[in-house]
Order: C-alpha cells, then sequence, then structure tokens
C-alpha cells in the first residue's frame, strides 16, 4: 500500500512537523533580533498549515483545508509582512533583551514542554485512532511556552509576537483535538487575529512615538 | 580472530586516511562557495608530510604533560573511532559501555589537550583552555542526553547495538525523540570541532580562537599529531551522527562487496553533510564566546525533550 | 428578524458615521440608530417574554430569557450614553481636548472614530448576547476587544497609550485562555450526535446533553473559561487593566464598559457555568466562582479606602460589583440566580449614571484627583452633586435604593445555603467599600470648599443624566412587572430550568 495513504505514515508526518514547530517555538525563546522573531514565526506557522491539511488528508476531514489555507493567508503572508513593514518604519536596531537570561529561559521553556505533555496525557484515550496526540501535547507546551515569553519580554512588539505563538498553539489544539472548529468559528478567529495584530502593531508604533522606545517597562505612570 | 584484525585493520586505515580528506574537503568547498579557489583537497595531507619533517621548539617552563599530551589525545581518539560503526553496523572494537566509552575516550583527549594549554604558561594557551572548558561543560551533557536517547530506542549503549536498531525501522528518525536528538548532537558537533558560529577554525587571532589557542605552542611532529587527532575527531563525531540516524548503506558485515558499498554510502554520506556544514559556516558569523552558552543551552534542552520524549510517547 | 434588526442597525449606524462629513449627522446617527435598538431590544424582550425563546437561522441566533435581559441592558446603556455623549464632546471640542488645530480636522477625525467604533462596540455585544455557537461568542468578544482599544486611546495621551496597551495585552491573553476553553468544552462534546456540523458547539444542544459532556474536559474548560472571561469581567487577579482603560477612555465609553460589556463578560460565564454544573454539579464551578469572586471583593477594599483619583475609585467599585455578581453566580440556587440577575439590573443603571456623573465633575474641574475637588462638587454643580451622591449611596446598597434588595438577596442566599464564611466575608468587604465610597465621595460632594464658578449647563449632557437618575430613583421603589418578569426568567435560566 503506498505509504501516502497509510495512517502510521500520516502520524508520523504529523509528530515530525509538530516536534519542527516546537523546535522552533524554542527558538523564538533565545531569539535576539525582532526580524529573525517574525521569521520564525512565519515559519512556525507555515507548518501549522501542513499539519492541518495532512490531518484533512488522512482524516477525510475538507474543512481543514480551508483552515489551512487561511492560515497560510492571514499568518505566514500577511501578519509577518505587517509587523515586518512596522519594524522597518520605526528603524529598530536594538537586539532583544529578555528579563530572564537566554539560557535559563530556553530550560525553563524546556520544562515548560515536559507541563504540556503531563496535561496531554489526560486527554489521552488509546482506544481512539486518529492523528494528533502528540500534536496535543506540542499545543499545550505552545501555548505554555508563549505564555512565558509574554512575560519574559520588555520589549512591545515581542510581546504581540509571542500572543500570537500562543494562538498558534491553540489552533493546533483545535486541530488535533477535534479537527478543527466548526468553519464559521474558524473564520471568526482568523478575523480576529487579523484584527488583532493590526490593533496591537499600530499602538506599538504608536508607543514606540511616544516613548521613543518599546520598552514597555517604561509604561509605569498609571498606578494605585 | 583474523577477521577481527582486519576489521580493525581496515578502519583504523580509513580513519587515518579519511579524516584529512574530510578537512580538505571541507575548507575547499568554503573557498569555492567564497568565490576562492581554496588550498585543494589534498591539502591537509601535504600539511602533515611537512610538519613530520619539521624540527619541534618545546618551551622551558613545559612538563611531561605537554610531551604526553600529543600522543594521548592521538591513540585516545583513534581508539574511540575503532567504535563507530562506519562502514559495517557492527563496529571493530566494542570495550566497556560502547557509547558511553566514545564520549569519555574525546573527554580525555580534550582534558590532556586543555592541561597542555596550561602547561606551555603563555596567556593564549590558558585562554584557549578556560574556553574549551567552557563549551565542553556545556556541550557533553547535551551530547550524552542525545546519545542516550538513541539507546534508550536501541535498547544498548553499544554502538552496534544502536546502528542496528536503526537499520531495522524505516521511518523511524520521523519520531520525535530521534529528531531532537538528531538536532542536539548536530548543535554538538558544531561545539566540538570548533565550527563557526561557535569558533572560526581558520583564525589565529588571539581573542577569538578556541581550539587554536590550546595548540599554539605546538610545532612540528606534535602539531602534526594533533591536528590529525583533531581531524579524525571531526571525523569520528561526524560518522556518529550519520549512521546513527541515518543508517542508510551500513552493511550487516564487512565483507564481500558489500563492504565496498558501504564505504561508498559512508563517502556520499560524510560529503552530504559536510557541505550542510560548509552552509552552514559560510552564512553564519563566528558568534561571540557569552553567546555560546545560549546556543547550548538550547542544545541542552533539546537533547533533554528527547530523553523524555521517549518515555512520553 | 428582530434579531437581525438588532444587528443590522448598528452596523448601519457606524458606516453611516463613518462616511458623513458633518458633526451633527454623526451625533444624529449615532442616536437614532440606538434609539431603534432600544425599541427592538423592549420588542425582543416582549417576545421572549411571550414565547420562551427566540431562534434564528436553525439555531444559529437564539434568544432566551438571560439573553434578552442582557440585550435589553445594553441596548439601554448604549442610548443613554449616545445622548450624553453628544453634549460630553462638544464640550470636549470646545476645550480643546480633542486636538488643538484650527481647521478641526482633527478633531473631527477623532469624532468619526469615536461615533464609528461605538456601534461597533455595541454590535459585538448584542452579537455576543444572541449567538448560541460558543465560538462565535468568543468571537464576538474579542471583536469587543478590539473595538473598545482604540476608543481607550482617544485622547492620545501618553497613559492612554498605557491604558490601552494593558488592556490589549491583558485581554488578549485572556481571550486566548477563554479559546482554549471553548475548544476544550467542544472537545468534551464532540462524541455527542450531529457535532461535525456547526451545532457540535451550539449551547442548546449542549446543554441539552450536559449530562453526557466528558467529566474531565468540563473541569479543564471552565477553569480556563472563569480566568478568561473573568479577566474582561475584571475579575482579581486579573483586574489590573481596569482602573487604567476606565480612568482614560472617555467617559460614556466607560460607562458602556463597565456596565455592558461586564454584563456580556458575566453573559458567558453564566452560560458556561449553566453547562459546568449540569455535567459536574454545582459544586465544582461554584466554589471556583466564589474564590475569585470574594478575592475581587477583597481586592477592591483597600484601593477603594486608599484612593486619589475618582474615576479609578469607580473602577475599583465596577471590580468590587463584578466580585459580588461571581459569588451570587457562584452561590447558586433560585435565591442566588433571582440576587444575580436583579444586581445586574441594578448595577448597570447606577453604574453608568455614577460615571455620567464623574463625566460632569470631570469636565468642568479638569481633573479626577479628590485633592484637587474637596467640597465643591455641590457648590458648582448642584444638580451634578446631589446626583452623584444619590448614586454612590444607592450602589453601595443603601436603602431604599435597588442595590439594596438585590446585595440582601444575595446574603440571604449565602446564609441559606450554608456558606457562612461567604456571608461574613461579603459583609466584611461591602463594609470597606462603603466606608471608603462614603468617604471620598461624600468628602468630594459636601463639605466646605473653595470658590469655584458654576458651571455652564449642557442640556445633552445633563438630561440624558437626570433620565438617568430619575430611573434609578423609580426602579428603587417599582419595578414594571414585565422586567421583573423577565428578570425572574433569566434568573430561572440561570438556575438550570
Amino acid at each position: 500500500m503506498s505509504p501516502f495513504l497509510d495512517m502510521q505514515f500520516g502520524d508520523r508526518i504529523v509528530t515530525l512537523m509538530a516536534a519542527l514547530v516546537l523546535v522552533l517555538q524554542i527558538a523564538m525563546v533565545a531569539q535576539r533580533w525582532i526580524v529573525v522573531h517574525i521569521r520564525i514565526f512565519a515559519a512556525q506557522s507555515f507548518f501549522l498549515a501542513m499539519i492541518a491539511a495532512t490531518i484533512a488528508w488522512y482524516n477525510h476531514a475538507p474543512h481543514l483545508y480551508i483552515a489551512a489555507v487561511l492560515t497560510l493567508v492571514v499568518k505566514v503572508t500577511l501578519v509577518p509582512l505587517l509587523f515586518e513593514r512596522l519594524v522597518k518604519r520605526m528603524e529598530i536596531h536594538e537586539e532583544i533583551e529578555p528579563i530572564v537570561n537566554v539560557p535559563l529561559s530556553v530550560v525553563i521553556a524546556g520544562g515548560l514542554t515536559l507541563v504540556g505533555y503531563v496535561v496531554a496525557e489526560s486527554f489521552y484515550r488509546p482506544e481512539e485512532p486518529g492523528l494528533g496526540h502528540n500534536a496535543l501535547a506540542v499545543a499545550i507546551s505552545l501555548f505554555l511556552i508563549g505564555f512565558f515569553t509574554m512575560i519574559n519580554r520588555r520589549k512591545a512588539l515581542t510581546q504581540v509576537l509571542a500572543l500570537l505563538s500562543l494562538e498558534n498553539g491553540l489552533f493546533l489544539a483545535a486541530i488535533s483535538l477535534t479537527y478543527g472548529m466548526p468553519l464559521i468559528v474558524e473564520l471568526g478567529i482568523f478575523f480576529d487575529v487579523l484584527v488583532a495584530a493590526m490593533v496591537l502593531g499600530i499602538l506599538v508604533y504608536r508607543i514606540r512615538e511616544s516613548f521613543a522606545s518599546m520598552d514597555v517597562s517604561r509604561l509605569r505612570r498609571l498606578r494605585g | 580472530m583474523i577477521q577481527r584484525l582486519i576489521e580493525n585493520a581496515t578502519q583504523l586505515f580509513l580513519l587515518l586516511a579519511l579524516a584529512p580528506l574530510v578537512t580538505g574537503v571541507i575548507r575547499t568547498l568554503k573557498a569555492r562557495l567564497q568565490t576562492r579557489r581554496g588550498p585543494g583537497i589534498l591539502q591537509p595531507y601535504r600539511d602533515l608530510r611537512k610538519l613530520f619533517g619539521k624540527g619541534m621548539v618545546i618551551p622551558e617552563t613545559a612538563s611531561w604533560i605537554f610531551t604526553a599530551t600529543p600522543w594521548v589525545v592521538f591513540f585516545s581518539t583513534i581508539l574511540a573511532g575503532l567504535m563507530i560503526p562506519m562502514v559495517a553496523a557492527k563496529a571493530p572494537l566494542g570495550l566497556f559501555g560502547g557509547v558511553l566509552a566514545v564520549i569519555y575516550l574525546l573527554g580525555l583527549g580534550r582534558f590532556f589537550l586543555a592541561l597542555s594549554g596550561l602547561d606551555t604558561g603563555s596567556s593564549f594557551g590558558g585562554l584557549g583552555s578556560s574556553r574549551e572548558m567552557t563549551i565542553s561543560a556545556l556541550a557533553e551533557p547535551a551530547m550524552m542526553l542525545a546519545i542516550f536517547t538513541v539507546a534508550i530506542g536501541a535498547g544498548s549503549t553499544g554502538l552496534t547495538e544502536i546502528a542496528g536498531a536503526a537499520i531495522g525501522q524505516t521511518w523511524r528518525f520521523l519520531a520525535p525523540a530521534q529528531m531532537f536528538a538528531f538536532a542536539a548532537l548536530a548543535l554538538v558537533l558544531i561545539a566540538e570541532t570548533g565550527r563557526i558560529p561557535v569558533d572560526n577554525p581558520d583564525t589565529h587571532l588571539e581573542l577569538t580562537m578556541i581550539h587554536e589557542a590550546m595548540i599554539l605552542e605546538y610545532s612540528g611532529p606534535y602539531l602534526a599529531l594533533v591536528e590529525w587527532a583533531a581531524s579524525i575527531k571531526q571525523l569520528v563525531l561526524m560518522t556518529l551522527l550519520i549512521n546513527c540516524f541515518w543508517p542508510i548503506g551500513l552493511q550487516p558485515t564487512w565483507f564481500g562487496f558489500g563492504a565496498l558499498q558501504g564505504i561508498g554510502w559512508l563517502l556520499a554520506k560524510l560529503l552530504l553533510l559536510c557541505c550542510a556544514i560548509v552552509l552552514l559556516e559560510t552564512v553564519n558569523a563566528k558568534m561571540r564566546l557569552f553567546r555560546v552558552p545560549e546556543l547550548l543551552a538550547v542544545a541542552f534542552t533539546l537533547g533533554s525533550l528527547a530523553l523524555v520524549s521517549t518515555f512520553l510517547f | 428578524m428582530l434579531l437581525i434588526a438588532l444587528l443590522l442597525i448598528p452596523v448601519i449606524a457606524a458606516a453611516a458615521s463613518f462616511f458623513v462629513r458633518r458633526r451633527a449627522a454623526m451625533e444624529a446617527a449615532n442616536v437614532i440608530g440606538f434609539g431603534i435598538v432600544f425599541l427592538a431590544a423592549v420588542a425582543l424582550a416582549g417576545q421572549v417574554l411571550a414565547r420562551g425563546t427566540v431562534s434564528l437561522a436553525n439555531g444559529f441566533f437564539y434568544a432566551d430569557a438571560l439573553s434578552a435581559l442582557v440585550i435589553l441592558l445594553t441596548a439601554s446603556v448604549a442610548l443613554v450614553c449616545a445622548t450624553y455623549s453628544i453634549g460630553y464632546l462638544r464640550d470636549d471640542q470646545q476645550s480643546g481636548a480633542l486636538g488643538d488645530d484650527a481647521s478641526g480636522a482633527e478633531q473631527l477625525a477623532r469624532l468619526r472614530m469615536y461615533y464609528t467604533l461605538t456601534p461597533l462596540l455595541v454590535f459585538s455585544m448584542l452579537f455576543m448576547a444572541m449567538a448560541n455557537n460558543l465560538g462565535v461568542m468568543w468571537a464576538a468578544m474579542e471583536a469587543t476587544t478590539l473595538a473598545s482599544i482604540f476608543l481607550v486611546t482617544f485622547y492620545g495621551k501618553v497613559t492612554s497609550l498605557e491604558a490601552a496597551w494593558k488592556y490589549a495585552i491583558i485581554g488578549g491573553v485572556g481571550l486566548s485562555m477563554a479559546l482554549f476553553g471553548t475548544l476544550v468544552a467542544y472537545y468534551a462534546g464532540h462524541r455527542l450526535p450531529g457535532s461535525e456540523s456547526l451545532s457540535g458547539l451550539n449551547w442548546s444542544v449542549l446543554a441539552q446533553h450536559a449530562a453526557q459532556l466528558d467529566k474531565t474536559s468540563m473541569r479543564l474548560a471552565f477553569v480556563l473559561i472563569l480566568l478568561g472571561y473573568g479577566t474582561k469581567a475584571g475579575l482579581a487577579p486579573m483586574h489590573t487593566w481596569k482602573p487604567d482603560a476606565y480612568s482614560e477612555a472617555p467617559v460614556p465609553t466607560t460607562a458602556i464598559l463597565s456596565t455592558a460589556l461586564l454584563n456580556c463578560a458575566l453573559y458567558g460565564l453564566i452560560r458556561f457555568y449553566i453547562l459546568t454544573s449540569r455535567c459536574l454539579g454545582a459544586d465544582f464551578p461554584g466554589h471556583l466562582l466564589l474564590l475569585f469572586g470574594l478575592l475581587s471583593m477583597g481586592v477592591s477594599v483597600p484601593f477603594v479606602l486608599v484612593q486619589k483619583n475618582y474615576r479609578r475609585l469607580l473602577a475599583y467599585h465596577t471590580i468590587d460589583h463584578s466580585g459580588i455578581m461571581a459569588t451570587a453566580l457562584g452561590l447558586g440556587g433560585t435565591m442566588g440566580s433571582l440576587g444575580l440577575m436583579l444586581h445586574m439590573t441594578f448595577h448597570t443603571i447606577a453604574k453608568s449614571l455614577l460615571f455620567l456623573c464623574a463625566g460632569n465633575v470631570y469636565q468642568h474641574f479638569g481633573t479626577d484627583l479628590f485633592a484637587k475637588l474637596k467640597g465643591s462638587v455641590l457648590r458648582a454643580m448642584p444638580l451634578t452633586g446631589v446626583v452623584f451622591l444619590m448614586a454612590m449611596l444607592a450602589i453601595i446598597g443603601m436603602p431604599p435604593f435597588s442595590l439594596f434588595q438585590s446585595e440582601f438577596l444575595i446574603l440571604r442566599a449565602a446564609f441559606d445555603g450554608g456558606h457562612l464564611l461567604t456571608g461574613v466575608l461579603f459583609v466584611l468587604f461591602s463594609t470597606g467599600v462603603f466606608t471608603g465610597a462614603i468617604l471620598h465621595v461624600g468628602g468630594m460632594v459636601l463639605g466646605p470648599g473653595g470658590e469655584t464658578a458654576v458651571a455652564a449647563r449642557r442640556p445633552w449632557r445633563d438630561g440624558s443624566m437626570l433620565a438617568l437618575a430619575a430611573a434609578l430613583v423609580v426602579i428603587g421603589f417599582w419595578v414594571p412587572a414585565p422586567l421583573f418578569q423577565l428578570i425572574s426568567n433569566a434568573a430561572r435560566v440561570v438556575n438550570g430550568q
């Protein structure tokens, strides 16, 4: 039987791509350049779209193809383009300095991945065949690592990117748990993500203009 | 008995002969990629021959460590190399602990090299030694974690069994544990062989060299031994990487036509890996020293993820 | 039909405001639009009272008593704030708070942004209340966040940016958690029949089959939803964006955010509470809600007692009240649910009135610090001062105002249900907030003050405020029977009937 029709092969491919997505997320934690950050996010979203397409093929869930295409359009093309233009306009040249130093954050990210696996174990039902058990663990890890990265960063744009990678994790969880959500929900979510990226981009730009820096630790005038 | 002897001798010959060739190929490819002509593939052989003919200058302040180190490094590396499956899945020498022995033998060589760097009494030697130790302190755990992952997958730390297990399953390398281990080991390979972005093997600027600084005081035959040992170590690590994860073409036994086929596959895979290394070196710039722990932390995390994921998947 | 109208009209109003040239046209579009929306909401309430539930498009839109109540409250607040904002923004334009350029183009642009985004905000809130699909509900909630971010940055000050950033990020993270919770809830129900299509996430379908949902997943889902929608509602410890956002946004927006948006966030929580309590029993969600509710009430006490800024005071007060409502939801039972619904209604009226008065004070005095206002409010703006004090007394639960009834009902529910600790803490925290509020606002309104000019009368502003004040007074004594019927029907929905 051709390997392309074999469920096991599909499972392996999905697992492989999920592992790549996880590695990219950890690479984002270790990153120092904003432009590379944006490109890693684009690559991650690309692999997510591929995972969606693979699961759509093997599980005969055609509405996932639409989700894959939406991901490609919104998260791989539009949002990174938007942010790269923003970065160019703001003429950012500094490196990202995380609050916790890089080796420690990478190890913490590894620890959070383990937590993600443990949580995903409770969802694992051996009697339900089908793809995506590993993908769920990666999805929860993405969520947790994205959350950690948001706290770990000072620059506004990197916080936004971490938030978007968090949502990537949610998308992966949706695909692997329930083969995506109903189409209209997916549409709504993608639209929201796009608008959110635009809105946050504008906010970041205005913060940079007012404070001459994207450093959000300077936003401390409102207290009590 | 005779068979074992022949296997050992063949592998020994391969190690000694291929190692400078690999170095030469990497240098020439890098030069060609940078639109230079390069020194030619056989240049390292000429360098070795030249060095063996030259006289030696030994610092007065050096002790027996300085003179012993080249021999220790050379023989420990060769011993480690004999334990790696290069052409056939069965490694010629199967010592205590398999892959652990390999790691420790390489570690022994590095230990002595670092000591000799300190032994010369020059500041460059000490600088190189401390840097080398820093990097290896981070790289070794990563390497061990990655190797253990593979060993757990194979059920034994013997390299023969590891390679044998890898041959059996076709899509095994698609498992995430293997992917992570491969990535971790690749990063460690860069660190251990002193390639960009960790260390620049072509430089002699005092502030940027690590490996070169440790062996700065060596000359003549000792330098030849040390450099040869370095290229053999590089070959050993590359072969380890290739044959543990992509064992296509590994023959079950040494004899027959298969052996030539095995050598052919080995050369092809080594060439592929050389191209990857060259690409990596050309595209990246050397990292500042205090950034290297970050890279190795990523390798460490990947290695631990690999290890844990063998239990969780 | 009504449902479609309720959705379309705000969109048309937004589009109209976006494309017209003159300020008066924008104001008219908003007021007329919200007027029609209000009438439609009343009509919807009537239909729901008569028929029980109204649904459309094969169950995509679904309005029962709970939705109808939330829609009615949202529509009323929107209408009042629209009329108020006419006077408020005209005053801002005159005083130069909107920008100083001579041609007025920048000011017009700001006004256009306000008059376009506000209907869109109301549209998303209405959509959320009538959406049956949990995922669409989430998308509408996210839309409200996005619509209101630029409303918070309306004045363009540095502090506005900071407030908007906190709002965006904390809201974004919270809503991601809510999305995760929605996802897990979908997973919990995905073995029910018909789940591959749209209806698998439909609340009405899930509520019917709630007992068959997967228990572990629902537990996780509820925790995530509580964290997520609780962020939007302002439950501690996710409340930190509230004081900043409320003190920086224009006052009518703050009124809408603190009442209608709070109601919508609670609406989301209530829907999931119903699902979870039917699946797991009322103990698990109830205890979690009590925890967060009492925590919010407790957290707000020190900030209300030691407060320098009256708009932030009102914001912490809102956090206190979301805590009260979460506690009421957690207590459950007939009394708890009735108390919750009554409190939601009365709080909407009182809190929006408070913010409108605060807006009046802010516009006249130009500052929101207590220290600079000591005692002068009554002198300078007698009407506003009286209404402010009255609304403050109302909201802290003083009889004979209506909030006393709802809070008393909640307390009774606590003691009757055996939650003694809850009751005691409730009284303790309410006392703390009572003290702080009376101290500060009383000191601001009454007492000896300096010489200040009497404020100018702004008919739109003061008129809408007075209308709302009248409603507050009337409601304390007499709740119109249909309204009370709607509220008790909504309470019955919450209680699971």
